[in-house]
C-alpha cells in the first residue's frame, strides 16, 4: 500500500541530504585541505589546491613517526586479535556444549562483569602492569587486551555455536574424535561468520582503542597510530602545520575507512547482534 | 563512542542451555581416557582467559576499594588513612564541578541521540527513498572512527582563525571573526556535537532493525484509518520498539557519566578546567602531568562506581521492562 507523495517527504530528504552532508563533508574538507600548502589553506580555506602536493603525507609519515608507530599498531592489532579471537571461539565452545563441573560457576563469574563499570579499575590495573613489568611494551598490552573475557563477544559465538546442529559433532565423537579435533574442524568452520564479526569489531576496538597505548606506552617509537596522532596534535598548536596535520589525519583513517568499506554489511548486522541480545 | 559494543544489558542474558553431554561416556572402556581428555581440554582453553579476566580486570576491581582508603603516590610507601580521601573529595569543588558538567553531557547529549536516530531511522524505514540503505551506510561511517581522528576533525571545525565553521558560517553571513569555539566561553558546549556526531549512526541502525521487524499489517491498517505519519510514529511504532530506546538510552547515559576519551582528546579538561568531567579529572590524578596520588584517584574512581551502579539499578526499579506482544 503506497501513499502519495507530499512536500513533507521532500522536506525529510533534505534532512537526510543535511546530515549527510555533516558527515562527508569535514571529510572530504580535510582531504582536499591535505593537498594543499599552507599558504594556500591560509589565504582560502575554502579553494581547491592548485597542484597536489602529496609531499604532505610523506612529512607527515616521516615527522610523527608514523611508520614506527604503523609497526606498533600493527604488532598490538594483529597479535591482540588473533590471540583474542581464537580465546573467545574456544571459550565458547567449552562454556556452551562441553559439560563439565564449575561450569555454571565459570559463567556466573564472567557475568559478574556487566555490573563493573571498568574506570575505577584503572590505577589499580596500572601498578599490577607495573609490578609484572608489563609497561611501556607492546606485549604487555597485547596480554593485556587479547586475555580476558567479554560478555559481548562470549554471547554473540556462544548463541551463534547453540545454532548448529549437535548430530554432526556426536557422530564425530562416536568415530573416537577428541575434543581438539571436533572443534578444529567442526566448530570454527562451521561458526565462521561468528567469528569474523567478532574478529572485525575486535579489530575496530583495538585500532581505535586509545586510552590503554597512551596510559601504558612511554617510547614514541612504540606509540600506536592514534596516540602518535594525539601527540602530533598537540604538537599542531605551537607549528600551524594545518595541512600536514590534515595529511596525518588522513593516513589515520584509512585502516578504518577500508575495514568499512569492505565489511559495511557485517559490521551493521553485528551491531545488531549486539542489541537483541540485550 | 566506540561501535557495536553496545547494549549489554543485564536482567535478560540467558545461559546458553548445554547441548548434549560427552556422547563417548556411553562406551564403557573409553570413559577414563576421555574424561582425562576432556579436562585436559576444558583447563587448557578456560585457563589463559578467564585467568586473565581474574587478574585484570576482577582483581584490580577488588583493589580499587582497598586503594582509596590510602595515601600513594605510588612510588614511596603507601599509607594508611582510613576515610580521608572521602572527606577531601566531598570538599573538592573540582569534583563538583566536574560531575556539573557531567550532568550537562548526560541531559543534552542521550536526548540528542535518541532523538536524531530515531527520527532518521523513522524516515530511512518508513518512506521510501532512493538510497535509503546508502544513506544507512553512510551514518554509521563516524561510528568505526577512533576518538583521537574525531577530536582532531572537530578541532580543524573548531579553529577561530581557519576552522571550517567559522568559514561556513562567513558563508551564510554571520561573521564570527576569530572566535576560537574551544575557547572559554563556548567550550563545554563545543564538547557536545561531536559526541552526537559520532555516536548517532549506530542507534539508527538499531533502531532501524527494529522498526523493519514490526508486522505491516500494522501499519497498513492504520492507513486504512486515515491515521497520518504522525499518529503511526506515536502509536505504533514508538511503542513497540521502546524497550530498545529505554536500552539505548540507559547505556548513553552511562557512557556519559564514564567516558572522558572524547573530552581528553579534544581539549583535556581545559581551558582551566572548564571542560572537566569526573572521570578525567580521576585520570589526571593518576596519570596527569603534575603529582600521582593514586589513593584519591581510586576514591573518586568509587563514587564513580557508585554512581553508575546506582543509576543503573534505579532505572531497573523505576523503568519496568515491558515488552509489548504483537
Amino acid at each position: 500500500m503506497e501513499e502519495k507523495r507530499s512536500i513533507g517527504d521532500g522536506v525529510w530528504y533534505l534532512v537526510l541530504l543535511a546530515w549527510s552532508a555533516t558527515i562527508l563533508f569535514p571529510i572530504i574538507w580535510i582531504f582536499y585541505g591535505s593537498l594543499k600548502t599552507n599558504r594556500e589553506f591560509f589565504q582560502d580555506v575554502w579553494r581547491f589546491p592548485e597542484t597536489l602536493n602529496w609531499v604532505n603525507y610523506s612529512k607527515a609519515w616521516n615527522e610523527y613517526g608514523l611508520g614506527d608507530s604503523l609497526l606498533s599498531t600493527l604488532y598490538y592489532v594483529g597479535a591482540s586479535l588473533v590471540i583474542g579471537t581464537l580465546l573467545t571461539a574456544l571459550n565458547a565452545y567449552v562454556l556452551t556444549r562441553v559439560e563439565f563441573r564449575g561450569r555454571k560457576l565459570i559463567w556466573g563469574t564472567i557475568m559478574l562483569s556487566l555490573f563493573l563499570p571498568g574506570i575505577n579499575a584503572l590505577v589499580p590495573q596500572y601498578i599490577l602492569m607495573r609490578d609484572l613489568h608489563l609497561t611501556n611494551s607492546l606485549t604487555g598490552l597485547v596480554i593485556l587486551d587479547s586475555i580476558g573475557e567479554n560478555v559481548f563477544f562470549l554471547m554473540l559465538l556462544a548463541g551463534f555455536m547453540q545454532s548448529l546442529p549437535k548430530e554432526v559433532e556426536e557422530s564425530a565423537f562416536l568415530d573416537g574424535a577428541s575434543l581438539t579435533r571436533v572443534f578444529v574442524s567442526i566448530m570454527l568452520p562451521l561458526s565462521m561468520p561468528g567469528i569474523v564479526t567478532v574478529a572485525i569489531f575486535k579489530f575496530l576496538g583495538l585500532y581505535n582503542n586509545f586510552l590503554g597505548p597512551f596510559i601504558y606506552l612511554s617510547d614514541p617509537d612504540k606509540y600506536t597510530i592514534g596516540v602518535a596522532m594525539y601527540q602530533a596534535g598537540l604538537k599542531m598548536q605551537f607549528s600551524a602545520d594545518w595541512v600536514t596535520l590534515m595529511a596525518g589525519v588522513s593516513i589515520a583513517m584509512i585502516p578504518s575507512v577500508l575495514i568499512f568499506v569492505f565489511f559495511q554489511r557485517w559490521i551493521m548486522e553485528g551491531a545488531t547482534l549486539g542489541a537483541v541480545k540485550g | 563512542m566506540s561501535p557495536g559494543f553496545g547494549l549489554k544489558g543485564s536482567g535478560s542474558m540467558s545461559k546458553p542451555a548445554t547441548v548434549g553431554d560427552n556422547p563417548s561416556a556411553h562406551r564403557h572402556g573409553w570413559l577414563k581416557k576421555t574424561n582425562v581428555q576432556k579436562w585436559i581440554f576444558v583447563l587448557l582453553s578456560i585457563t589463559p582467559a578467564f585467568g586473565g579476566y581474574l587478574v585484570f580486570t576482577l582483581y584490580p576491581n577488588l583493589l580499587s576499594v582497598y586503594y582509596s582508603f590510602l595515601h600513594w603516590d605510588g612510588i614511596g610507601e603507601p599509607t594508611y588513612v582510613g576515610f580521608k580521601n572521602f572527606v577531601y573529595m566531598f570538599k573538592d569543588p573540582y569534583v563538583w564541578r566536574a560531575l556539573r558538567h557531567n550532568l550537562l553531557f548526560m541531559v543534552t547529549i542521550p536526548p540528542a541521540v535518541i532523538l536524531i536516530s530515531l527520527v532518521l531511522a523513522y524516515v530511512l524505514t518508513n518512506r521510501k527513498y532512493w538510497g535509503s540503505s546508502v544513506f544507512k551506510v553512510l551514518f554509521f561511517f563516524p561510528n568505526v572512527l577512533s576518538t583521537v581522528v574525531i577530536a582532531l576533525l572537530w578541532s580543524f571545525i573548531y579553529d577561530g582563525s581557519f576552522g571550517l565553521l567559522n568559514a561556513f558560517l562567513g558563508l551564510i553571513g554571520i561573521e564570527m571573526g576569530n572566535f576560537y569555539w574551544l575557547g572559554e566561553k563556548t567550550a563545554l558546549w563545543a564538547i557536545i556535537p561531536p559526541a552526537i556526531w559520532g555516536g548517532v549512526g549506530f542507534y539508527i541502525v538499531i533502531f532501524v532493525n527494529a522498526m523493519v521487524t514490526i508486522p505491516k499489517s500494522l501499519y497498513e491498517s492504520a492507513l486504512l484509518e486515515g491515521a497520518g505519519h504522525r499518529t503511526r510514529l506515536f502509536t505504533i511504532t514508538l511503542p513497540l520498539i521502546s524497550p530498545i530506546i529505554r536500552v539505548a538510552t540507559l547505556f548513553l547515559a552511562l557512557g556519559v557519566i564514564k567516558g572522558f576519551e572524547n573530552v581528553l582528546t579534544l581539549t583535556n579538561g581545559g581551558p582551566a578546567g572548564g571542560t572537566d568531567v569526573i572521570g578525567l579529572y580521576m585520570f589526571n590524578i593518576a596519570f596527569g602531568t603534575g603529582s600521582h596520588d593514586y589513593g584519591y584517584a581510586s576514591a573518586i574512581g568509587m563514587l564513580l562506581f557508585v554512581i553508575l551502579i546506582t543509576s543503573k539499578w534505579l532505572s531497573d526499579k523505576w523503568l519496568p521492562n515491558q515488552s509489548i506482544e504483537y
